[in-house]
């Protein structure tokens, strides 16, 4: 069943008109990022509000994420899609039309704890990242400790407002979370095959909480989905360089799903050498991230392939690229960053963090007539709606974003050069993620078979 | 899970696949650590200098000799020329090895060990920043060998699935143990460096020149790192952090086989290698303890490891 498809000849509406229509500031529309709440036209063609209680001293602003290495492949779509939305930001006059930001970009690398708290020494006024989710269960409590906002651009591990920072202030989390990715698989997978065609599953995930998050939520969401039985779980370390023992095993077990969350430069490994040993001719692959490799997998290693890939919140033909602004102007000047072949959800990670707190500060100096304290920002984050060209999204009271999920094929396309999803989903996050204060498990627990 | 006897095969086909890219490894390690007595932490990294290498150099050759051409000849000629850029890549860091012996590690041999390791340390960081200065910090690939010779219909004649490359790899890793062995067994060089390695001052007494003799071994050393690391890249991606693992296994593979035995690095390469094969077939979860297991039962039972020091053989 075809859900809802790309579209990217449509023509779309202006950044005036969208200005015009919603009501906002010169930085909201700049991202796309409209809050709900923002103000009438007047304060927008001032660039937000200006009162001379706002300073013009640039904010300081930290992101800790990979800048090179196989993380990178992940790492500079997030840092590429943060430097967009700031120097957007700072081209439209900067927060409330004084501030511009300066962003300090660190390698998350082997003591991102180090480097967050050297941020926040350095007297940082807002940090984004990280990517990894065992960085990020380190560092949320430090970021609640040091009453200095984050907004993490991944770092997606479910627990994290369950159980390490189960009453979060300060901490905040753009991306769907771990959860809303693994949903919007088993149903793809359901979508796609069948219920009825889906009875073994197996799984090649990363060999860290993030991998292993993620195999625990899909046996749980499959198996209310369907009546599969998990035949093999492998964990491969990251950055493996031989996978081909994981690949045998699917090969002995012929299971109808593969489920993966492999992600970036261990994508093009994992599927190079499960192409070269026929595993696409025994499974068919169900992925939340394989598609963080775009730019990365050879169009020979795709060929013949059985892969379908969620984008998380971000799938760069959706809303059409012509329908959504800046979604053509985003794409463009994506792919001509350095290190950015097509903009992945990664980079709308990046793009997203940064929006969600301009646009909250913007709407809290809107409402205050000065520059927020770092607990204003807090609390006008909390259920805050807001646009980029992924679409709409909110940060629900728990501190936890929710937008639409995107899943599709995963081909290569020659002329982009890339890879791209083909026949895509979408899934709204009501369908994806637990209302807030249900734990994911709990949730998953309450579906009715 | 039950597994059928092909998929035990190719699984342990696959576990001596890796034993062989392992040893490759390990041989320099412990070839190292044998005569010169020196811990080199540096050797991970002379691998992965050889893996970035290695794509560079399988780029320029494939590049004037094209994608491989049909028929057995042209084929055969494919090979051949990613044989010859393997070998080309490895002797690219023979100079390298060369230049770290004479430079750094002549000067503190005489000291206490902790400033070799210091010194290696040293050394891996400086390599570190090399890859990046030259390669940035994003991983590279190559995609033509890895494809090309997978096309190569090999393991399909008996009925088997299995990618073409990996054959090549174990038919490499042969030859190299083969070959090792002749040089160290049968060659005057060979038996000069093993002479050196077990009675140092009777080998300078007879006119053995060791300074010459050390700066060999470790040269040799890091032609072998570099041609392990020619031979592994093909299917993954050159990155700079590849060459941690493969430095923390060869450590546990020498130490299992004898700390500087030949012999003992290629049982304890080939254990580890079926061993962890086995083990993410069984009980994946085990993949990652499974050597270091094996290593703590080998130091309990056999703390000299399997085959002991080097010796009167290699």
């Amino acid at each position: 069943m075809k859900r809802t498809t790309t579209d990217h000849d449509s023509e779309g509406i202006g950044r005036r008109q969208l200005l015009s229509a919603v009501g906002g500031s010169a930085v909201a529309a700049a991202l796309a990022g409209c809050s709900t709440l923002l103000s009438d036209g007047e304060a927008a063609d001032q660039g937000g509000q200006s009162g001379g209680e706002i300073s013009d001293e640039p904010i300081q602003a930290g992101l800790l994420t990979f800048t090179r290495g196989a993380p990178g492949v992940l790492g500079i779509q997030a840092q590429r899609g943060a430097e967009l939305a700031v120097q957007r930001i700072n081209e439209a006059g900067g927060i409330g039309g004084q501030r511009e930001i300066e962003l300090d970009v660190v390698n998350e690398g082997s003591n991102p704890l180090d480097s967050y708290n050297q941020f926040i020494e350095e007297g940082k006024e807002v940090t984004f990242g990280p990517i990894s989710s065992g960085t990020h269960s380190q560092i949320a409590p430090e970021v609640e400790k040091n009453e200095v906002i984050n907004v993490s651009t991944d770092g997606t591990v479910t627990t994290l407002y369950e159980e390490t920072v189960p009453d979060p202030t300060y901490s905040f989390r753009f991306q769907n979370y771990d959860i809303m990715e693994v949903v919007t698989m088993a149903r793809e997978a359901v979508e796609r095959i069948g219920a009825d065609n889906i009875s073994t599953v197996a799984g090649v995930n990363p060999g860290y909480s993030f991998g292993e998050d993620e195999m625990r939520v899909f046996t749980q969401a499959i198996q209310k989905l369907t009546d599969a039985e998990v035949v093999y779980e492998g964990f491969p370390e990251l950055g493996a360089s031989d996978m081909a023992n994981h690949i045998t095993s699917i090969n002995n077990e012929e299971p109808d799903v593969t489920f993966s969350s492999l992600w970036g430069g261990d994508v093009t490994t994992f599927v190079r050498q499960a192409n070269a040993n026929d595993m696409f001719e025994n499974t068919t692959v169900f992925g939340t991230t394989l598609y963080s490799a775009a730019g990365d997998v050879p169009g020979d290693a795709l060929a013949g392939t059985d892969i379908y890939s969620g984008s998380r919140n971000y799938y760069w033909g959706l809303p059409a690229l012509g329908n959504w602004q800046p979604g053509r102007e985003l794409f463009d000047a994506a792919t001509q960053q350095e290190g950015v072949t097509v903009p992945t959800a990664h980079y709308m990670s990046g793009y997203g963090a940064v929006t969600a707190w301009a646009t909250a500060v913007e709407k809290a100096i809107d409402l205050l007539g000065t520059y927020p304290s770092q607990e204003q920002i807090a609390q006008v984050l909390e259920g805050h709606g807001f646009f980029t060209p992924a679409g709409y999204h909110n940060i629900a009271e728990d501190h936890q974003g929710a937008s639409n999920s995107f899943a599709g094929q995963m081909v290569y396309d020659d002329d982009l050069g890339a890879a791209r999803l083909d026949d895509v989903n979408t899934y709204a996050a009501t369908e994806t993620a637990p209302p807030p204060g249900v734990t994911g498990s709990d949730w998953l627990d309450s579906w009715s078979a | 899970m039950a597994v059928t006897p092909t998929a035990a095969l190719v699984q342990t086909l696959n576990g001596i696949q890796f034993g062989f890219i392992l040893f490759m490894i390990a041989s320099g390690l412990t070839v190292i650590l044998g005569i010169l007595d020196v811990l080199n932490l540096a050797h991970g990294e002379l691998f992965s200098l050889g893996a970035y290498t290695a794509i560079g150099v399988f780029g320029f050759i494939i590049g004037i000799i094209g994608p491989p051409g049909g028929g057995v000849v042209g084929t055969a000629v494919f090979v051949l020329a990613v044989l010859a850029a393997v070998l080309v890549t490895a002797a690219i860091l023979l100079p390298v090895g060369t230049l770290f012996e004479a430079v750094f590690l002549r000067q503190i041999y005489d000291r206490d060990q902790v400033y070799q390791l210091v010194l290696t340390f040293a050394l891996l960081l400086i390599l570190l920043d090399v890859k990046k200065f030259i390669w940035g910090d994003s991983s590279i690939r190559t995609d033509a060998v890895y494809s090309a010779i997978n096309t190569i219909p090999t393991s399909e004649l008996v009925g088997l699935n299995y990618p073409t490359y990996n054959v090549f790899v174990i038919l490499v890793g042969m030859v190299s143990v083969a070959g090792l062995f002749w040089f160290f067994e049968r060659t005057k060089t060979g038996r000069i460096i093993r002479a050196t390695a077990i009675d140092r001052e009777m080998a300078t007494a007879i006119g053995v020149s060791t300074d010459r003799v050390f700066t060999l071994v470790f040269a040799l050393g890091a032609f072998l790192a570099g041609f392990a690391g020619a031979m592994a890249v093909p299917p993954t991606a050159a990155t700079l952090e590849m060459g941690t693992n493969p430095l923390v296994l060869s450590f546990v593979v020498i130490v299992i086989g004898g700390l500087g035995s030949l012999r003992g690095a290629f049982v304890g390469a080939l254990l580890v290698g079926v061993i962890r094969s086995w083990m993410i077939t069984l009980y994946p979860p085990g993949e990652i303890a499974a050597p270091f297991a094996i290593m703590a039962l080998i130091l309990l039972v056999k703390p000299e490891g399997l085959f002991g020091t080097w010796g009167e053989t290699a």
